[in-house]
Order: C-alpha cells, then structure tokens, then sequence
C-alpha cells in the first residue's frame, strides 16, 4: 500500500456546489434520463442527500477491487475533494443533463475505465474498473444508500416510491456499461443482489484507511467538521450491521426521535451553507419549477 | 450518548460555531470575533458579551416595506414567474422550506444584519441568501391563514382583497385589502406553521449552542440562548407588535411630523396584524432629494427616537432604513413595532444622569457615578475619570456644544468603532447590561441613518426641548409646531401610553 498521506479537504461544499451548479443545464433540450417527474429527481433534492452521498462511499469501498481501483489509479490521496466533487458532478450530470450530454458524460467515464487496470495487492486479483461487476456493485451501493438515508433522517420514500427509485436508476447503470438484464430493478431484487455480493466484500487497509480519512477529514474547516459530526453518524447508523462489523464500527445506538430531529437540523444548517454558494439557489428554483410543472400535467 | 456528544463538541479543536459555517467559503471573518475574544481572556469579556446579545437583539432585514421590499428575490429574469411558480401552497411547503433550522438562521440573520462589525460579509451574504431563498405563500395559502385567525375567508373580511402581497416580512407577507367599513390597510400575514416550527427549532440547545458559540464564551450561552429565544418568541405573536404599534399610534396621534399607522384591533390576531395602508417614499428616495428635506426627515427620526424615549419610556429598536416611509416637508411614517422595549422609571434615570453631568453640568465625576449606577461601569475600575470621559465623550459629540453639526457617515462609523474598541483600555471594566442592549442601537443604527443623510441641524439644541431635566424652548420651526401639539394633547394621550406600557411591561 502506498503511504502517500491525504490531501486536505478544504473546499468540499465549494466544490460540491460548483460541481451541481454546473452539471444542471441552464436551458435543458430534454428533461434527460429521469425528468422531473421522477422519484429519482425528487430523492435528489431530499436533506438526506449528504447522508447518502457518504452511506455508499462507505458501501462502496469495502469491494476490494473497486477500491483497489480507486486507490492506485486516481488522484484520490492527492486530491480526496476533487476526486468526489468529480463523482458528484458526473451523477448530477447523469440525473439533471440532457440525454446527449449524459451520454456525453458516460461516455467520457467509459474511457477513463479503459485505463484503469490493475492487481489487487490484498486478494491478488486482477481488476477492470470497467468491469460490470464493479460497476454494478458501486450502482446498488449508491440506490441502496439514497433509500436507506431516505428512510432513517430524510423524507421515508414510500415501498411503490422505493421500487420505482431502484427501477429508474438502472438506466445509469446501463450508460457505463452494465448489461440491462443483471442490474435489479426493484428493492427486493437490489436486496438479493447485496447479500449476493457478501462475500466477496472486505474492508482492506486502503479501504480503512479511505474510510477513516472520510469519517474525518482533515482541513474540513472547523464549522463544517463540526457538522460533518452528525451526517457521519447518520451515515455509519444507516449502514447494514454486517458492514459496520466488517469495518469495525461499534453499532450506534437506535437514534431516537429527539436525535433525528437533531441530525435534521445539522443538515438544515449543512445545506443553509451549500444554498449560499454562486449559483445554488438558481439551479434549485430551477429545477423546482420544472418539478412544480411536471406535478401539476 | 450525549454526554459524548458534548464533551466531543467542548474539546477546544471543536470549539466552533456552525454559525460561522454559514460564511460559506470564507469564514474567516466571522472567527475574527473569536479571535478578539482569545486575546481578550477572563473577565474582560464582559463587553463582548453584550455586543453578542446586542447582535442578538439586533434585528433588520428584508420586511414589511422594506428599503427594497423583496418578494422573493429570485435572480434572474422571470421573477415574477418565479415567485408564482414557487410559492408556498401547504404549511407542508413552509416547514419543508423554512423548518431544519433555516427559519432560526433567518432570524438570527436579521438580528445580526444590524451590527456590522458582527459578521463578515460572507455570512451576511449567506443569511440574506437564505432570506431570498423563501417564497411568498400562494394567494390560497394565504386565504387559508386569513380564514384561520378571522374566522372567515379574506373576501368576507374584507370588502376588498389583494391576493397579491406587497412585501415580505421576515416570517410573513404583506397584503393590501380595504376594510369593511372603507379603511385602505395592510395586512401581515405569517406563514403558517412557522411559529411550531422555530419554537421546535429552538429547542435544539445542542446545535444553538455551537452555533453560537463563535460569539460568546461559554458560560455565556445560556444567557444567550435564553435572550434568543425570548426575542424569537415574541416576534412570533404578532399581538404585541400590535400592541407596541397602538401605543406608538395614540402617543404620536396628531404629531405634526411623525405619523404612525393606526392598528386594526379587530382584524389582528396571533398571525395577522392588520394596520393603516401607508405610502410613501423609500429611504433609497429620501437620499436623492434635497439636503433641506434630508435635514428635516433627520429632525423627525431624531425627536422620534428621543420623544419616544425620554417620555414614553419605550424604544423602537428597529432603525432600519426600511421602516420609514417619508412624505416630504419632513413628515415621516413610522413603521414595525416588533422589537419595542419599554423602560422602567429605575431604568432610565441612570442614562439621564449621565447625559445631565456630562452635557449640562459638566461634573465628569457625576458622569462616572451615574455610570456605575447604570452598572455600564465597574465600581472602583482603576481608570482615570477624564480617560473615562475622553473614551465616552464620542457617543455624546453631537449634543455636548450648541450649533449646527452635520451627521456624517465617518461619525458613525466612528461611533461604531469606538463601541466595539476591544483593545481600549476601558473594554475590561465596561459592560453593558442587558436592558440596556436594545439602546445601542441608537449609536449603531440611529447615527448610520442620521449619517447617511448627511443630515445638519443643533443637534443639542433639539436634545434641550426633549431632555426632561431642561424642557427647553422650540429651537426649530419643526419644534414650534411640536410644542403646539404637546400643549394641545389632551390628558387622555398620556393616560394612554401609561395604560398601554402597564400592558406590554414584563
């Protein structure tokens, strides 16, 4: 494992807004690969995205070759902000742009894959980053943790809602790759896949040590870190018990009403901040009136 | 669970303010503040403590008739497209958008907006950003917190109804409608469900506490909190801004120059206040007309806040541009009654006192006591009277020599300066309790306005007609006319006030 320490996370909300004001388009041509009548859409915009967005970084890097992937290959340690301001831009791409520039987008990553090759020094296997294995698991870690965030501290999709989340989004799956009839298409079906994929799940030490960089980062800055509090406890609480033993996490207690509440609160204030970063509060009036608009045909 | 929460939260490299986190990128204004208080240390943090409560009780903002009443300042074009598109139609829609704290933080914003030095620009942008971020209530919502507090739907309340408003307030909007018996008023109307929401919001001690814990020294925070929620409180019943208003309207009623507009009692409620339609031009406008309007619209603010004080005990703490609407030939409206504070005779006596030793009499020794008794200055503080009244005198500049002085904006700002002088040293032995915060704003607010006007008159003349130790002849055309009032005001006028204040004192 290479000992190269971690780049400061300085400018992590700056460069998530930067990287969401820039992949919603201005004047879109379609209304892209969900449209603003879709759950897909509306889970987007849900409190509980940052809580998310962390939940399956943490599921998704306890597959050994993914994070393999990601450790030798990306800019990762030298630019951990970068590197998730990148990922984050790609899937608001994917959920906001228009269907060419998704294409575009996916098109772009596809390539990016065909570099990324490799051997995992801790199992010793081989890997492809384009592999529809990797990519499939790093799909269903992210659905999963949009529900499983949703449910615990944001708004609780309902079942019919949850199954047609999972069902929408196996089109992003397919854009990078993924053949169609492999990725699960309801809850159930993303559930079975999961505990199919147990196995082979492990934390290596580039995966705690990733994880442990991302439950604290440094040079967060106070203010934030400070909030980044409770959306890491949100995020470890939200995890599936098996992946919290795999890391070694003690279980959270159950949060209780009181402190669910609390954990709102915390990312009221987190996207009171986001909110006041250029071009925020435009991209999201925007994309509320279409949502508005497509509520009412 | 929570024990580990907090000691985590205590540990001096968390010692943080998530406040500050509201300055987005650059923070690093705000922790100024912290910084000073660093340097400070102990005791000496008395001062820093009642600015932060100042900054508490500081309010501003985009309101009712604001400076620019922004409804909804969407950028962009499509504004008025915007606002329709995205108004709020559920008291679902407002807790979704104002509730996980954003409603307190707007609040808090507009308490802060007031003291400059308080908060980078960073953070002031970011709250008025969240400001902008809330839109008006569609007109059906708005129907609906009508048909709630009157009983009936705004078309049988009123003969004439404007769906659309005509302001934001801070938790509310404004709408015009005519009364049924022919009165043009405004209405405010608040969100609904937003007095449970920031109430419930403000039971988050936890998250409170760090917020504003960048401002204040621990010990502090509960005082702090307590002061919080008590302004937040009280802003969300709109009776009492009612209330203060009809005080204020049957004081001035028949004032040559100050007009303030009557209250509706019948037609307000918790979340309704109804009140005279006024109209008027902006302070913006105010700045474009003549010097001698200026001066004049300066003399009614200025016998306003002072009239208001030393005869009716009570201070509007609200000198934001916003809330005037001025007429010309010196006549101005008085608007928002939210943030009134009313003072006990034991109250003011001590601030007269100084006045009347450092002014009239010029016993800087009086000067001193009176300033201990007021509890601003620690008995016994090792420091020179004369270094005392050299420090203090700035505040006084304006009323300490007859003549003709002209406000300018390098006063103010002087003032302001002066008051938040961490480095002075007197900071360690001069404080400001806490029912005297509100009054600061004189200095803060007052003197900004007065300054931004440019506004000339003998300033120490006008202060002679209203200080109750002189009661000195009419030195202006203006105080001729207001000393024909006051001779002419029935005794009723003041049995009012006094009636009104017994109310609202608590």
């Amino acid at each position: 494992m290479s000992a190269e320490p971690y780049a400061s996370a300085t400018g992590l909300v700056e460069r998530y807004a930067a990287a969401y004001v820039s992949a919603v388009p201005d004047h879109a041509k379609d209304d892209g690969l969900f449209g603003p009548a879709s759950v897909t859409w509306r889970l987007a915009a849900d409190l509980s995205a940052p809580v998310a967005g962390l939940r399956s970084v943490l599921m998704q890097a306890l597959h050994p070759l993914a994070m393999a992937g990601v450790d030798q290959h990306s800019d990762w340690r030298r630019d951990p902000v970068g590197r998730l301001a990148a990922t984050s831009a790609y899937t608001a791409t994917v959920t906001y742009g228009d269907r060419a520039t998704a294409s575009r987008a996916a098109q772009r990553v596809r390539v990016i894959h065909e570099h990324v090759r490799g051997v995992d020094a801790v199992t010793g296997r081989p890997y492809a980053a384009g592999d529809p294995a990797l990519l499939l698991w790093v799909h269903a870690a992210l659905v999963d943790s949009v529900l499983a965030a949703g449910r615990l501290v944001g708004t609780p999709p309902q079942d019919a809602d949850a199954d047609r989340f999972v069902s929408e989004m196996t089109v992003s799956a397919e854009l990078l790759g993924v053949p169609r009839e492999v990725i699960p298409a309801s809850v159930a079906a993303l559930e079975e896949y999961i505990t199919g994929v147990r196995p082979e799940l492990r934390c290596t030490p580039a995966a705690a040590e990733s994880m442990g960089y991302m439950l604290d980062p440094a040079g967060l800055g106070e203010e934030i870190a400070e909030l980044w509090l409770d959306i890491r406890d949100a995020a470890v609480t939200a995890l599936p018990d098996w992946v919290r033993d795999l890391y070694g996490y003690p279980a959270p207690p159950a949060i209780t009403p009181a402190r669910r509440t609390e954990i709102r609160q915390t990312l009221g204030v987190f996207d009171a901040v986001f909110l006041a970063e250029p071009g925020v509060l435009e991209t999201r009036q925007r994309l509320a009136v279409r949502m508005r608009s497509a509520g009412k045909a | 669970m929570k024990s580990e929460r907090n000691a985590r939260l205590r540990s001096p490299t968390r010692k943080v303010a998530a406040i500050a986190a509201l300055g987005g990128a650059s923070i690093a204004g705000l922790a100024v503040v912290r910084h000073r208080a660093a340097r400070l240390g102990g005791s000496s943090l008395r001062l820093e403590r009642g600015l932060t409560a100042l900054r508490l009780a500081a309010r501003g903002g985009a309101r009712y008739a604001s400076n620019a009443p922004r409804l909804f300042a969407s950028a962009g074009e499509h504004r008025e497209a915007l606002r329709n598109d995205l108004a709020l139609q559920t008291a679902e829609d407002v807790a979704a958008t104002l509730g996980t704290m954003k409603g307190v933080l707007m609040k808090l914003g507009q308490m802060a907006s007031y003291v400059d030095d308080g908060l980078s620009p960073a953070a002031r942008r970011t709250l008025s950003r969240l400001q902008d971020s809330v839109p008006p209530m569609s007109p059906e919502l708005a129907a609906q917190v009508i048909t709630e507090e009157l009983g009936q739907p705004p078309e049988r309340a009123f003969a004439t109804w404007d769906p659309e408003p005509i302001a934001a307030a801070s938790i509310g909007q404004v709408h015009r409608a005519i009364t049924l018996d022919g009165r043009a008023v405004a209405v405010k109307v608040q969100y609904p469900g937003i007095a449970e929401t920031i109430e419930a919001d403000l039971g988050n001690v936890a998250l409170l506490r760090r917020m504003l814990k960048i401002t204040a020294p621990s010990q502090d925070v509960d005082a702090l909190l307590a002061e919080l929620r008590e302004r937040v409180t009280e802003e969300l019943d709109y009776r009492r801004e009612a209330r203060n208003q009809q005080m204020f309207a049957r004081y001035y009623q028949g004032h040559p120059t100050i007009g303030v507009p009557q209250i509706v009692p019948e037609l307000s409620t918790r979340r309704v206040v109804t009140s005279d339609l006024a109209d008027g031009a902006r302070f913006a406008e105010l700045t474009s007309w003549s010097q001698a309007e200026r001066d004049l619209a300066a003399e009614t603010i200025y016998r306003f806040v002072f009239r208001s004080l030393y005869e009716a005990h009570a201070f509007n703490g609200d000198p934001h541009p916003g809330n005037y609407l001025f007429h010309g030939g010196g006549r101005v409206t008085f608007l928002d009654f939210g943030l009134v504070k009313y003072f006990t005779a034991d109250e003011l006596r001590p601030l007269v006192e100084m006045v009347k030793h450092l002014c009239v009499e010029n016993d800087p020794e009086g000067f001193r006591r009176a300033m201990e008794d007021a509890g601003f200055l620690m008995p016994d503080a090792p420091l020179p009277t004369d270094m005392l009244v050299e420090h203090m005198a700035v505040f006084y500049d304006t009323v300490r020599e007859r003549g003709p002085r002209t406000m300018t904006g390098a006063y103010a700002s002087a003032v302001t300066r002066r008051f938040f002088d961490f480095r002075s040293p007197l900071a360690a032995y001069v404080q400001i309790p806490r029912s005297y915060v509100i009054l600061q704003r004189i200095n803060l607010g007052l003197f900004a306005l007065l300054g931004e006007l440019t506004a000339t008159a003998d300033w120490r003349c006008i202060a002679e007609e209203i200080w109750p130790f002189v009661q000195g002849p009419p030195c202006t055309p203006m105080g001729a006319a207001e000393a024909y009032w006051r001779a002419s005001r029935t005794g009723a006028g003041q049995a009012d006030v006094r009636s009104e204040k017994s109310f609202d004192l608590s």
